[in-house]
């Protein structure tokens, strides 16, 4: 279907010349524009959501869960401003984030499994992101919307924003078994298998969060070493691996259905071919 | 297609395939940073994890030990008759080492509730914390060492009478039966280390 879109032989590397022409030349010619946008926002994302949670708001990494009433009363009128323009911004970007969902679903789709792989990583990874972060974002702007409310309630929404965020973890958990699955019973090479256990590694360490539910303090409270320092590392090398291996999809795409080819293709009827 | 199929080919230099080792040194990066923890935390208050560690059952460590040594055993005698073609004694293998699993999660949950009896919890103390902690995490990995165990078995059906093999998926199963052997040897791995850790170390 796509190689109707690309017959003229064109190449896929933008001519030589002026900066101002090459962008042209991509957004009007290049065949693979749509998942190149769609890797920008992803990465567009990222760099956001790091702003936001580390620098902004200040809720990563996490406040300590055995605070007293007053101690977190005072967090929340320390980061005021800082939460309410966070998350603010967060309201408006989260949608970004079905793009970045869209091109995970798009990497399974080219594989030789089941489209069921595919659209049930979309439903499960649209879904997560309401407990595993939306719940969050809406408790603290409403705890930082009326600093004068009482402490009581101040603490109970701190409870519940932290363990909405951190402890809902697993939620996540299936949809990297979802595509672990699929890269390992997948011909088509679309990721490297390691990458396939990669996601296994991530979806152990966010078992290991939940226990965030029980403790109060120690190595697997909210803010602990192993349920949270250990597992952001685990998800950020997971993270920085998937960005990477997504481009080099992108890279390596021929829009073709057999397995996908170790070099990008150079011009525009190496697609058609693989195509046909 | 012809540098595809030559890359396709498994490397040679570890059993299994390569990415499989990739997973076994990340896991084991990951329990090497659980048991700095654990040491670290150990070193803050000695007495009471070497209170706590006298009211764990040595004996039922051991067995434990052992019954996963022995599901290593049979698990590489299950590889080696993989090898040599032997798919029925390879399978009998298989369902040995399921068994020698099955066994060992059995005593976990038992010595589990002989904790609780005892009135240690999860929350009881830090020590305790660890203890279920550690045996919990390397319980979800047998639990998953049986689906690896259901899909070596699966590659080790005997073909349907008359059902010509096709050229080389002999090799590709029996590199997929190897990769199923490395996960299994590396939950036996982990388990070997935090007996060490929990019962043994004083």
């Amino acid at each position: 279907m796509k190689a109707a879109a690309i017959q003229k032989a064109h190449p896929l590397e933008a001519p030589a010349g002026p900066l101002r022409h090459r962008i042209v030349w991509h957004c009007r010619h290049n065949p693979k524009r749509e998942l190149w946008l769609a890797w920008w926002t992803l990465v567009a994302f990222y760099n956001f959501f790091f702003v936001v949670f580390f620098v902004l708001t200040r809720t990563q990494p996490p406040p300590n869960p055995g605070w007293d009433t007053p101690r977190v009363v005072q967090w929340f009128r320390d980061n005021h401003i800082g939460i309410l323009v966070g998350f603010a911004i967060m309201f408006v970007i989260t949608g970004m984030t079905t793009m970045s969902n869209a091109l995970i679903a798009y990497s399974m789709r080219r594989m030789s499994v089941s489209r069921a792989f595919a659209y049930s990583y979309l439903v499960l990874y649209s879904l997560s992101a309401i407990p595993g972060m939306l719940l969050m974002c809406v408790a603290l702007t409403v705890g930082a919307f009326r600093p004068d409310r009482d402490p009581e309630l101040i603490h109970w929404i701190y409870d519940f924003a932290f363990l909405s965020f951190v402890g809902t973890m697993g939620v996540f958990l299936i949809g990297s078994l979802v595509w672990m699955l699929a890269i390992l019973v997948d011909k088509n090479r679309v990721f490297p298998k390691w990458f396939g256990y990669l996601n296994l590694c991530n979806g152990l360490t966010e078992i290991v969060v939940s226990p965030a539910w029980i403790f109060r303090r120690g190595v697997l409270a909210w803010n602990g070493q192993i349920a949270w320092w250990l597992d952001m590392v685990v998800f950020g090398i997971y993270t920085g691996v998937f960005i990477f291996l997504l481009r080099r999809l992108i890279q390596r795409e021929d829009f073709g259905t057999g397995p996908l080819p170790d070099v990008a293709p150079r011009r525009s009827s190496d697609l058609v071919q693989a195509a046909q | 297609m012809t540098d595809l199929a030559e890359t396709n080919k498994p490397a040679e230099f570890v059993p299994g395939q390569p990415d499989m080792w990739a997973f076994v040194f990340f896991e084991t990066l990951v329990f090497t940073a659980y048991f700095g923890f654990y040491l670290f935390y150990r070193s803050q208050s000695p007495e009471l994890f070497l209170r706590s560690q006298a009211q764990l059952d040595l004996r039922i460590g051991i067995f434990n030990t052992l019954v996963l040594l022995l599901s290593s055993w049979s698990i590489a005698r299950c590889v080696q008759s993989a090898r040599a073609g032997a798919y029925r004694p390879a399978r009998r293998d298989a369902y040995l080492t399921a068994l020698f699993g099955v066994v060992f999660l059995c005593s976990k949950v038992f010595e589990w509730a002989r904790q609780i009896r005892m009135g240690n919890g999860f929350g009881t103390n830090d020590f305790f914390t660890y203890y279920y902690f550690l045996t919990g995490i390397h319980f979800v990995h047998l639990l998953i060492g049986f689906v690896v165990l259901g899909v070596t078995i699966y590659q080790l059906r005997s073909p349907a009478p008359g059902v010509p093999r096709s050229p080389g998926s002999r090799g590709s199963r029996q590199e997929l039966v190897e990769t199923c052997a490395t996960y299994w040897h590396t939950v036996d791995f982990l388990w070997v280390l935090i007996f060490a850790l929990l019962y043994v170390v004083r």
